[in-house]
């Protein structure tokens, strides 16, 4: 199967003082299929989040080469690497991020906006859809701050279905929800995952998630430098 | 503009302060400009002005402006002395009486009127006529107001009035209303002298009449510089050129206008700064938001356009609200200046001026933009973005 996420020799290290540095990522291979699950798990620190972070193109590499969707990320220039994620790669954060002066609609336009892939006139008909899928038709003018917790998130998640992008990459998407709500998001984000094919890379340690996987990842195997750690 | 109500109390503060400045800024402008021109507007055409010996620009102010009290008097016989003279063309007795509802009385003769060929100003009547030359056994009360004078009194043609019981035996009955001259002439009520005389108490009593001044135009401009001396020299007289008065006033204006150009700079400076904080702040607040847009794809030039559009999106918000604000204060001002007997300015008087504080105001704001426009541009995506503890 051809792989949708390629990181290859894949470094990332931080500086620190007198000239020495913490390498925190140390990866000699790691694959995502087309259309496959991936969840990564791992003790706090070791790389997770920096690994989706170099897959969204929003943090560096220190070495290494990192294809998604067939294109070498680094190797664009940085404007057109935003255009490339703005298009390709959904994120859902553990936090949501959504941004407190928009309505849930006007959250999931923006990131159309941003993408300029889809016509504007079809934007907010397509973001009332996605939210309308998530159990949201009712609640599209909504500020982030009249939304609940699993609500909020549900809207992150429409954000990064927003364009249709081929990668999905979720970060603890249901860490800050309660144990109920956890699981009801992530079963709807799963399905919709799953009718739309996504590529999947999470971060979790749900057991749903887990179980639902193709793959299972532990930091703790891929990543050489939380080996040297641990 | 969405992104504007994120913060819609900060934003607004910041716009108000914006407009404040502006305001301030404005008004000022416009009330020194104002009075300025109300000197040259309202200054006379008489070359001399000859009065008693005191204070030449308390002279001048008095009879030419109708500020500041008036100057001790000097003799009716002087009038005749000018008018006699073979180096004037027309002299105008004036005398500066007490008021009404604020208003000056001012006594002179049709003269004052005229419209001679030389003469700027002209005189025309609105409403009823000019006042009745009257002789000093018979004088006629008659009155002819002034244009503000009219409004602010509310008298009308054919009303009879007076100020105080001591004069409820010498009404004064409006003969005339006259048309506006953009001078403080429109602040006056005019009678002839004779019914000055009669009315004041210390004149009736005088054989010899009394008079605040004589204005003078001579007949060639080579007769001025023996005129203002003669005058001069006498004992009970000094002559004064109105021109060199309104200069010295001019001088003051321009060292009052420099102190006020001082203060709005540091005002400009100070409203810069509040609005370079304020952005400044915010971006640091968003940092996370700013993080956010960036990772679902906004390119570093679209960040920085976003706080710059605020940037200049607040103080363009902040200029529009501050032209009304100066208008309004200047509008309150010139109120008082009115009421007060000071120059009169129109202060909603249009012309560079605000399209250039616009301009100005749209450009700090750009500017002060800037560096919080930089700051959020260089924002790092990762690190921000990290979940909140």
């Amino acid at each position: 199967m051809r792989a949708d996420v390629l990181l290859h020799g894949v470094k990332k290290s931080f500086p620190l003082r007198d000239r020495e540095s913490l390498t925190v990522l140390d990866i000699e291979r790691l694959e995502l299929p087309l259309g496959t699950w991936t969840v990564v798990k791992g003790r706090s620190g070791s790389g997770k989040t920096t690994l989706l972070n170099l897959i969204a193109g929003i943090s560096t590499p220190t070495e290494g080469t990192i294809t998604v969707h067939g294109a070498e990320i680094f190797a664009l220039p940085e404007p057109q690497r935003d255009r490339f994620r703005a298009r390709h790669v959904g994120y859902v954060f553990q936090a949501f991020n959504l941004l407190s002066a928009f309505s849930a609609l006007e959250n999931v336009m923006l990131a159309m906006t941003f993408a300029d892939a889809i016509p504007r006139r079809d934007q907010r008909r397509r973001a009332a859809d996605i939210l309308s899928r998530l159990g949201l038709g009712a609640r599209l003018s909504h500020k982030p701050q009249h939304l609940s917790r699993g609500e909020q998130q549900r809207v992150a998640i429409a954000r990064a279905l927003a364009n249709d992008p081929p990668v999905i990459l979720a970060d603890e998407p249901c860490a800050s929800l309660d144990a109920r709500t956890a699981h009801d998001v992530l079963a709807e984000f799963l399905a919709v995952c799953r009718e739309d094919g996504k590529t999947l890379l999470m971060v979790s340690h749900d057991e749903v998630a887990l179980g639902d996987a193709d793959r299972v990842v532990d930091m703790r195997d891929v990543n050489r430098a939380a080996r040297q750690r641990w | 503009m969405r992104y504007l109500q994120g913060r819609f109390v900060a934003s607004a503060l910041t716009a108000v302060s914006i407009a404040l400045g502006v305001g301030l800024v404005i008004a000022s402008v416009l009330l020194t400009r104002g009075v300025k021109q109300s000197f040259v507007d309202g200054t006379t055409d008489y070359n001399l002005i000859v009065g008693a010996k005191g204070s030449p620009t308390q002279l001048v102010l008095n009879v030419v402006f109708r500020m500041d009290t008036a100057t001790p008097n000097i003799l009716y016989r002087t009038y005749g002395y000018v008018r006699d003279d073979a180096r004037v063309d027309v002299a105008v007795p004036v005398a500066m009486g007490d008021a009404f509802q604020g208003v000056r009385y001012v006594a002179t003769t049709p003269a004052y009127f005229a419209a001679f060929p030389w003469r700027r100003k002209t005189f025309a009547i609105a409403a009823g006529r000019f006042f009745r030359d009257d002789v000093p056994d018979h004088p006629a009360y008659e009155a002819v107001l002034g244009a503000d004078a009219a409004r602010r009194t509310g008298l009308r043609v054919g009303d009879r009035f007076y100020e105080g019981e001591e004069m409820a035996e010498y009404p004064l009955t409006v003969a005339g209303i006259l048309r506006s001259t953009g001078s403080a002439d429109d602040q006056a009520i005019f009678f002839s002298l004779p019914s000055y005389w009669a009315m004041n108490e210390v004149a009736r009593k005088m054989q010899i009449k009394p008079l605040t001044a004589v204005l003078i135009r001579a007949k060639r401009m080579s007769d001025l510089p023996s005129l203002h001396r003669e005058y001069n020299v006498s004992a009970e007289t000094q002559a004064v050129f109105p021109s060199a008065v309104l200069l010295q006033i001019f001088n003051l204006l321009t060292l009052a206008e420099d102190v006020l150009a001082m203060i709005l700079a540091i005002v400009a400076i100070v409203v810069a700064l509040y609005l370079f904080v304020s952005m400044y702040s915010a971006t640091l607040e968003r940092k996370r938001e700013i993080a956010t847009m960036r990772a679902l794809g906004a390119r570093r030039g679209t960040i920085l356009a976003i706080v710059l559009l605020e940037s200049v999106a607040i103080t363009f918000l902040g200029a529009v609200l501050g032209l009304g604000v100066g208008h309004g204060i200047a509008y309150v001002g010139s109120m008082l200046l009115a009421s007060r007997g000071g120059p009169i300015v129109n202060p909603f008087a249009v012309g560079a001026l605000q399209p250039v504080v616009f301009g100005s105001v749209v450009i700090i704001g750009a500017l002060a933009g800037l560096l919080p426009a930089c700051l959020a541009y260089r924002t790092e995506v990762a690190a921000n973005l990290a979940p909140l503890s």
